[in-house]
């Protein structure tokens, strides 16, 4: 009887191939992140000191509408320290919470000492902790100082907030994504930029445990006074 | 900023060369096709490394001011959709880089088939490379949801992303005739 042969169906390499496949595949990889970071070095971004502030684009009310803004839409990228480019206070509020509400004073008398230098720029944030909720027109009567009740935790009506009315960029920041950012989990905050976005002066490095508790007038005054 | 670029014109080279490639090996029958479209998946997922490099490069670049490597401005730009820092990112790390990854794993699930193309394995690999290939689609639609309506001053059209966004449906369609060769028997 005669038995038939089946056809032999071709047969894999005796090697495993994946190792060399994967040891090709690394190579290649390390070889495009080489060339990119080479084209453009990672830039240091974040909230302490030379690092480049991060950026954002949010909805911004400047007194009258709200628009789209974004912080590096107003950077002088060319800055070398010398030209008549301003510089950047950025605060971080919540219209609920009672430090900020002081603070709006102290925010009047600085913008009327350095408007001509700094450009102000309040970010609105929404603290999740109970009578902290807000929305656009409690921050727009936060600002303008306009009849609205509910901020400073409920409590008070906006238009007795202390302080003049803001006249500077207000962003609305209800999620709270740039407070993320920034790495911050509370308010108020404050930094200082120079005016190519570098961070130049962090609250929270300066006050509190181990920092030189240096307050944000003196600040001002050391790194824009002398320009 | 003239829209076509050198490094774009190679991009599209590459999606035109490996289309090609992938026309002719799946009308080719047996392993003469087989290897045009799996030469075809080498060349998708090449242009998405080098083209996810690229806009890896214009993110780092436009963190610290504007980008020479991409126009910033009018309708075909990188500047509002590569340089929004509210879209592009997933959970804080750049789409680029995201992309380096993903087409990185597809490039080794391609080479190594390419290299042992009847290894007992093949048949998973090929299963594999379309799914993770079809995993990426998802994310496509949303970018180019994101980029035209959602950056600032929308719409507007990344001609690298969209490069990129190219090659991995290019791949999608080379990993469904690759399985589509395996499952008919038409392989080898």
């Amino acid at each position: 009887m005669s038995r038939r042969r089946a056809k032999a169906l071709p047969r894999g390499k005796d090697e495993d191939v994946r190792t060399v496949a994967g040891l090709i595949t690394a190579g290649i990889i390390s070889l495009v992140v080489v060339i990119s970071v080479i084209l453009a070095p990672i830039p240091q971004v974040g909230p302490d000191e030379g690092n480049q502030a991060p950026d954002f684009v949010a909805e911004s009310y400047n007194g009258a509408s709200w628009s789209e803004y974004r912080l590096s839409d107003n950077f002088d990228w060319d800055w070398n320290g010398s030209s008549d480019s301003k510089w950047f206070l950025i605060q971080f509020i919540d219209t609920d919470c009672p430090y900020c509400w002081t603070e709006g004073q102290e925010m009047s008398q600085l913008h009327s000492q350095w408007k001509d230098k700094v450009n102000f720029v309040t970010i609105a944030a929404q603290l999740n902790i109970p009578n902290h909720e807000s929305n656009k027109d409690e921050v727009e009567a936060f600002r303008d100082k306009t009849s609205y009740f509910g901020c400073n935790s409920d409590r008070d009506d906006c238009s007795d907030r202390p302080g003049g009315p803001h006249d500077w960029p207000y962003i609305d920041d209800g999620t709270n994504s740039i407070l993320g950012s920034w790495e911050l989990s509370g308010t108020p905050f404050t930094a200082i930029l120079e005016p190519d976005g570098t961070v130049a002066w962090n609250k929270n490095k300066h006050q509190g445990e181990g920092g030189d508790g240096e307050e944000l007038p003196a600040a001002l005054q050391r790194l824009v006074g002398g320009q | 900023m003239a829209i076509i670029t050198v490094p774009l014109a190679i991009f599209l080279l590459g999606i035109g060369v490996s289309s090609f490639l992938l026309m002719r090996g799946r009308e080719a029958s047996g392993e003469e096709g087989t290897v045009g479209v799996l030469n075809a998946s080498m060349g998708f997922s090449a242009v998405g490394i080098m083209g996810s490099g690229w806009t890896w490069s214009i993110h780092n670049s436009m963190l610290i001011g504007s980008s020479s490597m991409c126009a910033t401005e009018g309708l075909v730009q990188c500047g509002s959709v590569i340089g929004d820092p509210q879209w592009n990112n997933l959970f804080g790390i750049p789409w680029g880089l995201i992309g380096i990854g993903s087409f990185a794993i597809i490039w080794f699930l391609v080479l190594s088939i390419r290299m042992d193309m009847h290894a007992k394995w093949t048949s998973n690999y090929v299963d594999l490379l379309y799914f993770v290939s079809l995993a990426g689609v998802p994310f496509v639609l949303w970018l180019v949801i994101v980029e035209l309506t959602m950056v600032d001053g929308a719409p507007h059209i990344c001609p690298y992303c969209t490069v990129i966004h190219i090659a991995l449906l290019g791949m999608v369609a080379s990993a469904y005739y690759l399985r589509q060769k395996k499952e008919t028997g038409t392989w080898t």
